[in-house]
């Protein structure tokens, strides 16, 4: 299927858009995705990802050798399900494929480790947060990038405070 | 129906017309709704229908998806209560949604919980507050699926690990007659941000609305990615009122707006990309003092002329020629 933008390439991603009083759905290669602002990642509420997240997920598959027997204990899925759907069955397929999934968390957000809240009644034995000075670091040279310079004086006090804290 | 979230006016309100922040959660206990039979999904609706009906300051309506028309359906999309991949197919889904719309949340979409909530103008720091509310509410009553190391699981993994996007709309009428708009994309998109059409994409977004939210969800902490929104955000509005300033130095941007404004009054059929269009130059003559309109009247028209949305106000459904009539009449009613 060509793109619906440029009428060129193959169209790679396919999303539900409202267009004139219904739901329709539109394909977009990813040349035209990403000059339309979706990017590597996209958006807030159900926008398609499925075609670009199989596509990474395809090749780190690949790479991997022979046994893809094992399944989710919860849904059943096997790695080559989602790689294939591009769809993670459940929250349970996160700790079974973790480590085959942890490579496309990291080309989608840089980062593969959580730094916001955790729910209120989470009962594992739950440790604060390891806060990266690395990550902390990389959000300072953002801010001086786009010269927030409240923001970098606050992160470095931060930077200095877990630095001065581990000594 | 009573006064809605966009009805009011606040900070930064001549370029942000409205925040939103949304989070997304599983039930631990169940896979992802596409792996749900029906009975299956019916069974999350009703615990979390439960757990919603225990919060004492919010009053849910809880509607089935199945049960609404089209246009109902189509309308809530229209109106950014719903998305569009959710009024796409309606078996097994379910809306909560307050009485002023502030709040919506969808049940089995891609995820089992995807809730939003609304704010008009530049509100992020409240609209956040609001949302971590309702979520460590719900998360009394609901075991929701997450990982120390990963975050919050969902079946989108764009937005494992915080589950939140927070955005904010921009009215940027100065910048895209500039054609800044596409570098404006991709510079944003470097930030860690992506910024598109609010109505229609890239540099056709209808009535010059864009959204901007945050890409990345993993590896960063709520606070810290809504101050990352907030001070692009206000970049961008700097870079608008400058962008305006320019294109207001020539006097035909005036007599553009003066003939939106004119055709707005008397035409006799209008549709939906003509008055988003007409509706920017007018907005941007209101915050500019040369039009007197009250901006909040100028987005409730934007929401409310979409074409489902038109169709549900008179409940049955129009053709296109009905359509454009209504919404010309409307404008003319209120635009007196």
């Amino acid at each position: 299927m060509l793109c619906q933008n440029c009428q060129k390439n193959e169209a790679k991603m396919h999303m539900k858009r409202i267009i004139n009083g219904s739901a329709t759905e539109v394909h977009l290669c990813s040349d035209c995705a990403r000059s339309l602002g979706y990017g590597d990642s996209f958006g807030s509420f159900g926008l398609g990802f499925s075609d670009l997240f199989s596509d990474l997920l395809g090749r780190s598959e690949k790479t991997l050798s022979g046994s893809s027997t094992l399944r989710c204990s919860l849904c059943g899925k096997s790695f080559s399900d989602i790689a294939e759907s591009g769809r993670v069955g459940c929250a349970e397929c996160y700790v079974t494929f973790y480590d085959k999934l942890l490579p496309t968390l990291r080309k989608i957000h840089g980062k593969t480790t959580h730094q916001g809240k955790i729910p209120e009644n989470f009962s594992e034995t739950v440790q604060a947060p390891q806060i990266d000075v690395n990550d902390l670091k990389e959000q300072l040279k953002l801010a001086v990038e786009r010269e927030d310079f409240e923001l970098a004086a606050q992160l470095r006090d931060e930077i200095n405070a877990l630095l001065g804290g581990a000594k | 129906m009573g006064a809605k979230w966009y009805l009011g006016t606040g900070a930064q309100n001549d370029v942000i017309i409205s925040t939103s922040v949304h989070l997304v959660r599983n039930l631990r206990e169940f896979p992802f709704p596409q792996m749900l039979s029906l009975q299956d999904k019916l069974k999350v609706n009703s615990i979390i229908k439960d757990a919603a009906s225990s919060l004492g300051d919010y009053n849910f309506n809880y509607l089935e998806m199945k049960m609404l028309s089209q246009y109902e359906v189509v309308s809530l999309a229209e109106r950014h209560l719903i998305s569009p991949e959710f009024a796409s197919s309606r078996d097994g889904r379910a809306l909560l949604i307050t009485d002023d719309e502030a709040v919506s949340v969808m049940l089995n979409e891609e995820d089992h919980i995807r809730f939003q909530v609304m704010y008009a103008a530049f509100s992020l720091d409240e609209a956040y507050k609001t949302a971590n509310e309702i979520d460590n509410a719900l998360s009394q009553k609901l075991n929701f699926a997450f990982d120390e190391r990963i975050g919050y699981l969902t079946q989108d993994p764009t937005i494992i690990g915080t589950g939140m996007k927070a955005s904010v709309v921009l009215h940027l009428p100065g910048l895209a007659s500039l054609m800044q708009i596409p570098k404006l994309i991709s510079t944003v998109q470097k930030l860690g941000l992506t910024l598109r059409g609010s109505y229609g994409e890239g540099a056709a977004a209808k009535g010059d609305l864009f959204r901007l939210s945050n890409s990345i969800t993993l590896g960063i902490s709520e606070k810290a990615a809504i101050e990352n929104l907030k001070s692009i955000a206000l970049q961008i509005a700097a870079q608008e009122r400058s962008a305006r300033e320019e294109i207001l130095k020539s006097n035909a941007t005036e007599d553009k707006i003066f003939r939106a404004y004119g055709t707005l009054k008397y035409a006799r059929l209008i549709d939906t990309d003509e008055l988003m269009e007409l509706m920017s130059l007018v907005r941007l003559g209101a915050v500019k003092g040369l039009i007197n309109i009250d901006t909040a009247k100028i987005e409730g028209m934007m929401i409310n002329m979409q074409p489902a949305t038109i169709s549900l106000s008179v409940d049955r459904p129009l053709d296109r020629n009905g359509r454009d009539m209504l919404r010309a009449k409307r404008v003319r009613e209120l635009l007196g």
